[in-house]
C-alpha cells in the first residue's frame, strides 16, 4: 500500500498518476464512489472526501484503515494534508479534520511507503 | 536536550512527543513529567484529556496541570519533561482574564527557559495552525502570530525540532 498526502491543490493526483502507472479505469474518486470502490481500486483519490462522506452518513470508521490494507493491500491512497490550521469553530470540521489525520496516521503504519507532494514534487516520507 | 515537535491536528505528533520522551527516560533513568496545558472544555475537551491520558497509561508519566504561568512550576526534580502543548499554553495565557495577554509571547519564552534551567531534558509539543489560508478576525490573527513567534523562538534554542505528518517524524533542524 502507498499513501500519497500533501496540502490542497499540491498536485498529488497527478503525480500518484505518473509515480505509479495509474490510468483513471483504475481509480475510485472518494468524492463520488461507492463505499466499497475504495476496495476494488488500484488507485484511491480524495480519500479525504469519502472520509467526510462516511462521517456525514454516520458509518463506522474505527477499522476503516485496516479493512482498506486487508482488502486492497496494493492500493495508492491520495488524501489531503488538512490539520495545519486554526480549530475550526464547528464540531464537525473538528472531527472531520482530526478523523481524517487518525486515519492517515494508521494508513501511514500499514503503508510501503508514503510520499508528500508540494508544489508537485514528492518526497518519500516513509521508505519500503 | 530540547525537542520542539510540530505538527497539524491529528498529525500524530503527540504519540512521537510520548516515544521520545519515554526512550529519553530510559536512557538516563530519570523520572518522566508530563506537563498537561489544556483546560478541557465540555464533552469534546474532556474527551480529548482521556484520549490522551489512555495514550499515556502505564508509561510512568506523572502528569502536572498547568495552564497558565509555567515560570512559577516547581518540579519534584530534573527529569524528562514532555510539555503539551504550546498551543494551548498560549491560547491560555492569551484569553484567560489571568493570563499574560500581550506579554503572551516573552511569558511562554520565560517559562520554557526556567524549565530548561532545572536541567533534564524537555520535549515540547506545538502546533502548526498557518496553513489553512483563512483570513482571520483580529483576535485569532493576532493568537497564530504569537503562537509563530513561540515557535520560531523555541526553535532557535532547541537542539532538535521535528514536523509529524502521518505519525512521520521529519526532522526539521538537528
Amino acid at each position: 500500500m502507498i499513501l500519497i498526502t500533501g496540502g490542497a491543490f499540491q498536485g498529488k493526483k497527478a503525480y500518484a498518476a505518473e509515480t505509479f502507472s495509474l490510468d483513471e479505469s483504475m481509480t475510485a474518486d472518494g468524492e463520488n464512489c461507492s463505499w466499497e470502490d475504495i476496495y476494488k481500486a488500484r488507485g484511491i483519490f480524495h480519500f479525504h472526501e469519502y472520509i467526510r462522506h462516511s462521517l456525514e452518513e454516520g458509518r463506522e470508521l474505527k477499522t476503516l484503515a485496516e479493512d482498506l490494507f486487508r482488502k486492497n493491500p496494493e492500493a495508492v491512497i491520495v488524501v489531503n494534508e488538512l490539520g495545519s490550521g486554526v480549530v475550526p469553530i464547528d464540531a464537525f470540521d473538528r472531527d472531520y479534520r482530526e478523523t481524517v489525520g487518525r486515519i492517515c496516521c494508521e494508513l501511514a503504519k500499514y503503508a510501503d511507503e508514503v510520499h508528500r507532494v508540494v508544489c508537485g514534487i514528492g518526497t518519500v516520507i516513509k521508505h519500503g | 536536550m530540547f525537542v520542539l515537535i510540530t505538527g497539524g491536528s491529528g498529525s500524530g505528533k503527540s504519540e512521537y512527543a510520548e516515544s521520545r520522551a519515554v526512550a529519553l527516560s530510559k536512557e538516563t533513568g530519570l523520572p518522566l513529567y508530563y506537563i498537561a496545558t489544556m483546560k478541557p472544555f465540555g464533552e469534546e475537551g474532556r474527551k480529548r484529556v482521556e484520549r490522551h491520558q489512555r495514550l499515556r497509561a502505564g508509561k510512568g508519566f506523572l502528569t502536572i496541570e498547568r495552564c497558565l504561568n509555567l515560570k512559577e512550576l516547581k518540579l519534584p526534580g530534573r527529569g524528562v519533561i514532555l510539555l503539551e502543548c504550546l498551543s494551548n499554553l498560549a491560547a491560555n495565557e492569551m484569553f484567560e482574564a489571568e493570563g499574560a495577554g500581550e506579554h503572551t509571547p516573552e511569558e511562554v519564552l520565560l517559562g520554557i527557559r526556567k524549565i530548561r534551567a532545572g536541567g533534564g531534558h524537555l520535549i515540547a509539543v506545538t502546533n502548526d495552525i498557518f496553513s489553512d489560508g483563512i483570513l482571520y478576525d483580529e483576535t485569532t490573527e493576532r493568537y497564530q502570530r504569537f503562537l509563530s513567534r513561540i515557535n520560531r523562538m523555541l526553535a532557535e534554542e532547541a537542539d532538535e525540532v521535528a514536523e509529524v505528518v502521518c505519525g512521520i517524524p521529519l526532522t526539521l533542524k538537528k
